[in-house]
């Protein structure tokens, strides 16, 4: 499986560039105290697209075609996909992260306890984005599992918004709702596991 | 041991069934699949590599038949489909560094080697390469981790004729190993006429014929005569005629025809486009 993720990193240096750049965009904007939850949030689920746009190049160049000549099960095929998506989603997860922190620790509002909900929030997000569009994508192809995508940056944008009004905008709110955070980041990677469960026994199925 | 065996393989598609598929490639040996476009060799292609699922029948890749090994099994064949299927962005360089963590017994050195021969920049990504060098690169991976059994999927198709050539030699000179073996798919048949030992024609899902070449070109022959000439010739010894205002031109078994008339030789395309137009 070295191979397939060596392939990914290549690919992800070359193709993700811009990906990164409205990262960093959006990062700023939140370190600078605007944009509510969608704009902190949407960096994370934004690396939970990349392995996305990874098939879709895969699609065109038909490397899924030839991968399957190559030593490979189906399953790695589909697992190299899921763990670059953890990789990535975990670097952008943690630089999130710190830039809030930073951002809270520079106006005295920093409460060390809030961070673990902070990345709670953040993973389940990104691990729910990318959870509920890779099934499809290895189901139907990238053309046809876009619509997936669309359904799934869709509903975040409605939960972000959702999120803003009901807590407000403030990031320097508190961020101890309790102990339900507690339970979100198991949830998302239960979510996660059985995304990757159904890719591989979709995957297996499809033929090229 | 025969590098490839196929037992009454099945598989169907709105608009097309392959039926009761059989075939066979001694170890050593190349074979030519050839057929017109939509004749389903790409179809008996990916049935072998396990991209598309069998409905019937049995594969048996280099003396392993279970499904289950097909990965271990794919350590051994080089492939090299129609659209080579490299990503785009990625350089011979880092295609060889993908293909070391992918093949056990991947070669660094005969890539090298290889790279250096058909002359392929080692920097330059694969969507600036012309069609010639991605066929080229695709070649040198297959043939740079040892492959036993090379299966190539129109590899010739559209490739300028010096390039052709270039590719025809670097085929036989693999074949040289008695324990290598080719199965090529094409629909120019002048490239497998010059490469393999055995052709297989597949018309519609159908194979109509599985037989050594030279043993082909010895049987039939093509032969030009006048009405009258013609009209005395046995009709077992005809397969097929075409009038035309100079006489008549048939196609013949050479063993049918009486001593003393002159039958020149056939090419296999001559041969395959004569078959297929019987089988419609």
């Amino acid at each position: 499986m070295k191979g397939l993720l060596l392939k990914d990193l290549y690919m992800a240096v070359k193709y993700c560039r811009a990906y990164l750049l409205i990262a960093v965009v959006f990062l700023a904007v939140s370190f600078a105290g605007q944009g509510g939850f969608f704009v902190m949030f949407y960096p994370c689920i934004f690396a939970g697209m990349i392995p996305v746009t990874l098939l879709g190049y895969d699609e065109r160049s038909k490397w899924h075609v030839y991968s399957g000549a190559l030593p490979y099960t189906r399953g790695e095929i589909v697992s190299a996909k899921y763990l670059v998506s953890l990789i990535v989603q975990c670097a952008m997860i943690l630089l999130t992260a710190a830039v809030h922190t930073l951002r809270l620790s520079l106006s005295g509002s920093f409460v060390p306890q809030n961070l673990f909900a902070l990345l709670s929030v953040l993973s389940a997000m990104s691990l729910v984005s990318s959870s509920l569009t890779l099934p499809f994508m290895f189901r139907f192809g990238v053309e046809k599992g876009r619509i997936a995508y669309y359904v799934t940056v869709g509903i975040f944008c409605g939960c972000s918004a959702a999120m803003t009004s009901v807590v407000g905008a403030d990031l320097a709110m508190d961020l101890s709702f309790g102990n339900a955070f507690a339970l979100l980041l198991p949830a998302a990677a239960g979510i996660y596991a059985l995304s990757w469960y159904l890719s591989i026994l979709f995957y297996k199925k499809r033929e090229f | 041991m025969n590098a490839l065996e196929i037992k009454n393989l099945s598989k169907s598609f709105p608009g097309f069934q392959l039926s009761d598929f059989n075939l066979t490639l001694p170890a050593g040996c190349i074979l030519g699949l050839i057929g017109e476009n939509g004749a389903g060799k790409s179809t008996v292609i990916k049935l072998i590599l396990g991209m598309l699922k069998k409905e019937g029948g049995s594969i048996s890749i280099l003396g392993k038949e279970n499904a289950d090994t097909l990965t271990l099994v794919r350590e051994d064949v080089g492939v090299v489909l129609d659209e080579v299927g490299i990503p785009e962005c990625l350089n011979a360089r880092q295609v060889g560094n993908i293909m070391r963590h992918t093949f056990g017994n991947w070669d660094d050195t005969e890539y090298a080697r290889l790279l250096k021969q058909l002359s392929l920049p080692e920097n330059k990504p694969f969507r600036d390469l012309s069609r010639g060098m991605k066929m080229k690169l695709g070649i040198a991976v297959a043939l740079s981790h040892h492959s036993r059994l090379l299966i190539l999927d129109e590899a010739t198709s559209g490739l300028d004729p010096v390039v052709r050539d270039e590719v025809v030699e670097m085929l036989g000179a693999f074949t040289r190993d008695e324990n290598h073996s080719i199965l090529i798919s094409s629909h120019i048949v002048s490239d497998l006429e010059r490469l393999c030992d055995y052709v297989a024609f597949l018309h519609k899902g159908r194979l109509l014929l599985v037989e050594e070449k030279d043993r082909l070109l010895e049987e039939y022959g093509i032969l030009h005569c006048t009405r009258e000439q013609f009209d005395r010739l046995p009709c077992a010894a005809v397969r097929r005629r075409k009038e035309t205002p100079y006489g008549i031109e048939a196609i013949v078994r050479r063993e049918a025809i009486p001593a003393g008339i002159h039958v020149s030789p056939i090419s296999i395309e001559e041969l395959f486009v004569f078959m297929v137009k019987e089988a419609r």
